[in-house]
């Protein structure tokens, strides 16, 4: 583990956009662990876009996609001490977090609102949003990852994450079996995966 | 209960959420049971994660003061569930513990291949029988003490039944240390669990085992165990278990532990995490 001089008024904060922050994460989610604002302060601003942005393209509402990230953020102070980096990267468990939340607020407020999602997400395209600040280099690298996928694949992947849906409602939209649906689920993310050269 | 390679075909949907929240608490047990899988999870994560990072979205500036002032007023949990070191005053043996769901397949029909609602009626009506069996093993039915078991188990027996043949029963047997074995059968979603044990080593009049649930949520006392009959010991139902619980076994003075904590003062005799 890093260590990290405490009395340097100068330490480094490294931001989202340089590269080697996902490493730092770590370091920093385990100063949180020990009740560091500043350290949370540094997660903060590495994570918060990510988490906005993926909640929000789930959620959709604005005010309630903030609620859920000030949700999602709060949950990381709470259970820092919690995170296992043998089990995985700090991003991955950030994002499964945030995810994991956007995806229970849609669920709990499914109902009333379920036709009206189901043609905002037909209309918005996996790639267009206007506020993006992740490097264009990176969002390319997905865009041209979800492209290798077969269609099937790809829909069911942009259904699942961004819109939300569970497997057996992305079956039915797209008239498929539940089961076929499970598969090219699993084979897509293996696809991706190994696409984006992602350490397994 | 599914075929085991059923519920791998999950994997897909569990690593993006796609799943309904039983679906998630079955694959959730799978995955505590089988490291490739959990590996296999957390490598497709690492690319859900991407897909997440090609979205990100600036949120208001006011976001920030928000949250950190929110975290501020927020006290932090601790790390993982384990025994609190105090607990230990000696090394703790952990036996491993097996763990197996009651899994049955549905009987064919004189018709052919039963009918889907059918096949469900039945597996259910298996469960209940395999867990049947179980309580009779569990319950040393079939052994000389079974009208001294069965009145003593007479007050929670409803109790009891219930847990035996809830649709999530899980069986798991382990070592008690200082001898014996121990036979729990839990259901997640009833969250209680019946406790027996067999072959206790035999205890002073003035100690008594007793059982404990200890995890993130506190230590709590459940009972004090039962004396022994033809060395059966329970029936006794644990209710409220809470996520990342333990269940516990001591020995302790037979008016049960003093302690301002409320926790176990003699060492582990059992660790089994539920």
């Amino acid at each position: 583990m890093t260590a990290i001089d405490r009395s340097d008024p100068d330490r480094a904060r490294p931001s989202a956009a340089e590269p080697g922050a996902a490493a730092d994460l770590t370091t920093y989610l385990r100063l949180v662990a020990r009740g560091d604002a500043d350290a949370f302060d540094t997660v903060y601003d590495q994570v918060a876009a990510t988490v906005f942005g993926i909640v929000r393209r789930v959620v959709r509402d604005p005010a309630q996609s903030e609620e859920v990230t000030q949700d999602v953020l709060l949950e990381v102070w709470r259970n820092a001490a919690k995170f296992d980096p043998g089990r995985g990267s700090a991003t991955a468990w950030v994002m499964t977090l945030a995810h994991r939340r956007a995806v229970d607020r849609v669920r709990s407020v499914q109902k009333e609102s379920e036709r009206e999602r189901r043609t905002a997400v037909a209309d918005v395209p996996f790639d267009e949003v206007a506020e993006a600040v992740e490097s264009s280099l990176e969002r390319e690298r997905v865009r041209r990852c979800l492209g290798s996928l077969t269609e099937l694949q790809r829909e069911s992947v942009t259904l699942a994450y961004y819109g939300g849906y569970t497997y057996s409602q992305v079956a039915s939209l797209l008239g498929v079996p539940g089961g076929t649906i499970k598969t090219r689920m699993r084979d897509a993310l293996i696809r991706l995966r190994d696409c984006l050269g992602v350490a397994s | 209960m599914r075929h085991t390679r059923d519920v791998h075909t999950l994997a897909g949907p569990y690593a993006m959420d796609a799943i309904s929240p039983p679906d998630r608490a079955r694959f959730d047990r799978h995955l505590a049971r089988c490291e490739d899988c959990a590996r296999e999870i957390a490598s497709l994560r690492e690319a859900t994660a991407r897909l997440a990072a090609a979205a990100a979205v600036s949120p208001p500036p006011a976001l920030k003061a928000r949250v950190m002032a929110a975290a501020a007023a927020t006290r932090q949990r601790p790390p993982a569930p384990e025994p609190e070191p105090a607990l230990r005053t000696r090394p703790l043996h952990t036996w491993p513990l097996r763990t197996w769901p009651l899994r049955t397949r549905p009987l064919p029909t004189r018709q052919g291949r039963p009918t889907p609602s059918r096949r469900l009626v039945m597996a259910a009506g298996a469960v209940a029988a395999a867990a049947a069996v179980a309580a009779a093993v569990v319950f040393g039915l079939s052994s000389g003490g079974m009208r001294d078991q069965l009145s003593q188990a007479q007050a929670s027996s409803q109790q009891v039944a219930a847990v035996l043949t809830a649709r999530d029963a899980t069986m798991m047997t382990g070592a008690v240390r200082g001898g014996g074995t121990v036979t729990i059968v839990m259901s997640h979603s009833m969250r209680e669990l019946v406790f027996t044990a067999a072959a206790l080593h035999a205890l002073p009049a003035s100690r008594g085992y007793e059982l404990w649930l200890i995890g993130p949520a506190g230590d709590r006392a459940v009972i004090m165990l039962p004396p022994a009959r033809h060395g059966m010991t329970g029936p006794v139902v644990a209710s409220g278990l809470r996520p990342g619980d333990h269940l516990a076994l001591t020995a302790e003075p037979a008016s049960g532990a003093v302690h301002p904590a409320g926790r176990p003062t003699t060492p582990m005799m059992l660790d089994v995490v539920l």
